[in-house]
């Protein structure tokens, strides 16, 4: 599925949100903006009951691992990773 | 980026060739992020002996191990096979001890170092941090005992202690090594600098001329008497009772107690130097250069060994 241009900051963080949540329907994430290409985000979610950190976190990259692929990614780094049940 | 089976055979090969694996970029001896020498500092000072591989060096493993470890980000920890994390994870791990325990160690008892700072020195660090108001004074120590200091933003697992009415951070890793550090300024040629004194750091390697160590083998001293030069240098000339620094020797070294007694020699006293500060970089405390290599040698104590 071709990724939708994406311009601006505001545009990489509501496609990381929606990557997320299309992975983890419960899922609320906060995600901002750090500087080009960077970011932070929080995930709280059910999904990462008993999962250890990097399990955790796993998940949320496998989530937004198209934001991140190749050269151009509008997702250059995530600066900041939390995770946690509600 | 798929995942060709070759590449997948090859990782599976390197992460169950070793306990400890870490992907990263650059290597132990000289990495080449900020991100992997902290990793790298952190395994520095839990493991004598772990794998790391580039992926600087290739292209192939360093797609392939972000698809294999469902994680976009270098460094990469493996621990008996097992994906551990990247850097912020590893760290956590480090200051909660599971690193350790993990790693079959003890876990350290935090203490907190003590630090001092002179009158001088804390005068200019406050110069510099009313210059920068989000950022505190680090001081950071690797396991080669090279100290630094910096101004960067309080990260977490921190260690804080106040020195001289200055708040300082410092790694736990670094903490550990700090005990008893001064930090004082000092006046050189080009101008003022910051001068760190670390009571733990390992002594200097010692000069030792070619008749002290003819005496240390006439009193029966003990010690391992090492040739770092070439084959073909040992070929055309040697001195009795020493031994080729090569791959295996100088594994065998790293096992030995680290007060064993060591005296490294070249041709002329260069290369030993620098292998010298080496072994006293991996902690030994009794390391020592014939000055003037085996040229001098033969001019002072053995004229029947060949000069080149």
């Amino acid at each position: 599925m071709p990724l939708p241009i994406l311009n601006s900051a505001d545009d990489v963080c509501g496609a990381l949100r929606a990557a997320i949540v299309a992975a983890l329907p419960d899922a609320q994430a906060q995600v901002t903006a750090a500087g080009p290409g960077h970011f932070e985000i929080e995930v709280v979610s059910a999904a990462f009951a008993g999962l250890s950190m990097v399990r955790q976190q796993q998940l949320v990259y496998g989530a937004i691992k198209e934001l991140m692929a190749g050269d151009g990614a509008p997702v250059h780094a995530v600066d900041r990773l939390r995770t946690r049940t509600p | 980026m798929a995942l060709s089976e070759q590449t997948r055979e090859r990782i599976e090969s390197i992460i169950g060739g070793d306990d400890v694996v870490l992907f990263m970029k650059g290597n132990r001896a000289m990495p080449q992020c900020g991100f992997s020498n902290k990793v790298v500092q952190i395994l520095d000072s839990l493991v004598e002996d772990y794998t790391t591989v580039d992926v600087l060096a290739d292209a192939d493993i360093r797609d392939g191990i972000k698809e294999y470890s469902a994680w976009p980000t270098i460094p990469q920890l493996y621990l008996k096979g097992e994906f551990v994390g990247g850097c912020d994870i590893v760290t956590e791990l480090y200051a909660s001890g599971d690193l350790h325990r993990q790693l079959g160690q003890p876990v350290p008892e935090r203490k907190i170092p003590t630090v001092a700072i002179s009158d001088s020195a804390a005068a200019r660090i406050r110069e510099y941090t009313a210059r920068a108001p989000d950022k505190e004074l680090k001081l950071s120590i690797d396991a080669r005992f090279q100290a630094s200091l910096g101004l960067a933003p309080r990260q977490e697992h921190e260690v804080e202690v106040e020195a001289g009415g200055i708040r300082v951070l410092m790694d736990y890793a670094t903490a550990e090594r700090a005990d008893g550090v001064s930090i004082d300024l000092v006046e050189s040629a080009t101008g003022a600098a910051f001068k760190i004194t670390n009571p733990n750091e390992p002594g200097e390697v010692k000069q030792l001329s070619p008749r002290d160590v003819q005496q240390l083998i006439d009193q029966g001293t003990k010690f391992v008497f090492l040739d770092v030069r070439t084959p073909e240098e040992r070929a055309t000339a040697q001195i009795a009772g020493t031994q080729l620094l090569d791959q295996a020797t100088g594994k065998e070294i790293e096992k030995l107690p680290k007060d064993t007694m060591l005296v490294f020699h070249c041709h002329h006293g260069g290369r030993s130097q620098a292998a010298a500060e080496h072994f006293r970089g991996r902690g030994f405390t009794k390391v020592h250069n014939l000055a003037g290599g085996i040229d001098a040698w033969s001019r002072e104590v053995d004229p029947k060994v060949p000069r080149y």
